[in-house]
């Protein structure tokens, strides 16, 4: 597809405007019999991100938030719909797109491991067309800001994740981009250099970077984002402020019951009950906690000892609910 | 240094380091055309005249084309598997180039790789080689590396879009170095199989390198009625005008490739 040459659009004076993106995935099984299947990966997706904000797309795993990531940054082509990314047209003009992105995919892959932590921002400068003159200055600038620059020339192989996230931190930022795209910068990490991690997208931020993150942890979009959109199933299921969401939970308390020996079949009769609005598990081996969001309170107390006569119950506690029940509200039920 | 140029250097210095990272280099630049040698020399064993530099040119080719495959096609699985092929595509710079930029680090390799042929051939075999024109020897072998190298462009756009390449590249690699004659005169093959080694730049490249060597295989070219210089000009204005072919193809292809790869969704590791 050849680009148009055209100046951006900044009419909307929008960082990122995605106007009813969809996108199927066509599979092919089978070699003799070949069957195809269709996937709705994203499913009519509005949303605009402010210049300077920093933005979030929260959901489950799956929900679609990394193919609408890639579809922003030019590496998947949508099925329908338009997006506009500082001005340009995502399909039309997808060079001038990535010349102005930084994008982090994060994770163990996505990195050149038998060579330096120098050679692989040296090789993405390059392909960033950074100049010769600004690359090895802004290598060691990125380095030293990621806490690299002592290891900078081990092989990346020999790094923990952490140091590799760092690293991935350092590439998207290699051509020094006005618009930053991190897919879920902290999964896999552990705490400390997971809150590394979002001290440095804070500060990212404070230098009048845009960003826009996914991520699958509602703490961390209420730590960092501005606004949050929550994503389920390929659509978007509530656009606000992290504390706007709690709106979408003033209509219920939830039930908090710890037990041990509860079973999915048991978890699917509460979703059964038509007074149960959203029911979220966490299925340990010792100890599992079903969170149940009901507008009957403790009045469904008897109707969860019913259903759970079978399991050992600890504790029930009927509690306030938090940002948290909102987002398992939103994505749940 | 021009943008492309810089993206193309980029990638085969890049190519370069993980060469020298993983000393898997020793099985296709050693161990390889230790064996492709031996292989050539056996089959030419009980011929006569001059069978040597069948073998060695045989031997050579089938280093050398297994080395576009394996730069072409594993590479491009190498960098899917480890995730880096969507931060690359991902990039404003051309696949194109960072392709040929292996492309370019490949042809290096390949020219150890014959020259190890050479050396294993006449210095552990004892086979005595002539050359009748060594710098003519030496710069028809350089553009048919170029003309091999371009061919591997080709088949890499498609290794961008597979994820089978595997079986690509194992089905790839016999048929180019018996089709091109590398191994003995395309007048023994078959003759529906003629207009396809003449479509492929290497024939030509390797008819060159033969008539660089020796002017007696003449006989056995595909311009017999004319002197050896100008056989050897027109082998050469033949290889890279399909080449050049080769390379337009490749534009076009990868522009295609890409776009495919971009609405499937195929540059990851399913």
């Amino acid at each position: 597809m050849g680009e148009t040459g055209s100046q951006p659009d900044n009419a909307s004076g929008k960082a990122i405007v995605a106007e009813h993106l969809s996108k199927i995935f066509t599979r092919t099984k089978g070699t003799v019999r070949r069957t195809k299947s269709q996937i709705v990966a994203v499913k009519d997706v509005s949303f605009e991100v402010d210049y300077g904000e920093l933005f979030g797309l929260l959901g489950p795993n799956g929900a679609g938030k990394t193919t609408t990531i890639k579809m922003l940054t030019t590496m998947l082509i949508q099925t329908s719909g338009k997006a506009t990314v500082l001005g340009y047209d995502t399909q039309k003009d997808f060079t001038k797109v990535r010349q102005r992105i930084g994008i982090v995919l994060g994770g163990e892959r996505g990195l050149y491991t038998r060579v330096s932590a120098i050679d692989n921002l040296r090789y993405f400068a390059d392909l960033y067309g950074v100049s010769p003159s600004v690359r090895d200055k802004r290598v060691k600038e990125l380095l030293q800001f990621m806490g690299l620059w002592d290891r900078a020339r081990d092989r990346v192989e020999t790094y923990s994740k952490g140091m590799k996230q760092r690293l991935h931190l350092a590439r998207g930022l290699i051509n020094d981009p006005e618009l930053i795209f991190l897919d879920e910068p902290t999964i896999g990490l552990d705490p400390e250099i997971a809150r590394e991690t979002r001290q440095m997208v804070k500060e990212l931020v404070e230098k009048g970077k845009t960003i826009l993150l996914t991520t699958h942890y509602m703490f961390e979009a209420d730590e960092l984002c501005k606004r949050v959109a929550v994503i389920r199933n390929g659509e978007i299921v509530a656009l606000d402020t992290p504390s706007g969401l709690k709106k979408y939970v003033t209509d219920a308390r939830v039930v908090e019951v710890e037990g041990f020996g509860i079973t999915e079949k048991e978890i699917a009769k509460f979703r059964e009950l038509p007074e149960v609005l959203s029911v979220s598990a966490d299925l340990g081996e010792n100890k599992q906690i079903l969170k149940i969001q009901t507008p009957k309170g403790s009045e469904i107390i008897s109707e969860v000892q019913e259903i759970l006569k079978g399991s050992r119950i600890y504790d029930i506690k009927i509690k306030e609910p938090t940002l948290e029940d909102a987002y398992l509200r939103l994505v749940e039920k | 240094m021009p943008e492309a140029l810089r993206v193309i250097y980029s990638a085969f210095r890049m190519a370069m380091l993980h060469w020298f990272a993983d000393p898997q280099w020793v099985i296709p630049n050693i161990i390889a055309p230790f064996i492709f040698t031996s292989v050539a020399l056996t089959l030419f064993k009980d011929s006569t005249g001059p069978f040597g530099l069948y073998a060695v040119l045989g031997g050579g080719m089938m280093g050398m084309w297994g080395n576009t495959l394996y730069a072409s096609g594993f590479a491009i699985e190498m960098e899917r598997w480890q995730g880096t092929l969507e931060e690359v595509m991902a990039a404003p710079s051309k696949l194109l180039h960072v392709v040929a930029g292996r492309s370019v680090s490949n042809a290096v390799f390949g020219l150890t790789n014959m020259l190890a042929v050479f050396l294993i051939a006449v210095l552990v075999f004892r086979v005595q080689i002539e050359v009748d024109d060594p710098l003519l020897f030496v710069t028809t072998t350089v553009l048919t590396l170029v003309s091999v190298s371009t061919l591997g462009l080709i088949f890499a756009s498609a290794f961008v879009l597979s994820r089978s390449t595997q079986v690509l590249t194992n089905g790839l690699e016999t048929p180019l170095y018996i089709i091109s004659g590398s191994m003995f005169p395309i007048a023994l093959l078959p003759f529906w199989i003629h207009p396809i080694a003449y479509v492929l730049g290497p024939t030509w490249g390797v008819d060159a390198i033969r008539l660089a060597a020796s002017q007696e295989y003449l006989s056995q070219t595909f311009w017999q009625g004319f002197d050896v210089n100008t056989a050897i000009l027109l082998d050469v204005v033949m290889m890279m005008a399909i080449t050049l072919a080769y390379a337009g193809m490749a534009v076009v292809l990868f522009k295609v490739v890409e776009k495919r790869a971009r609405i499937k969704g195929t540059l990851v590791e399913a």
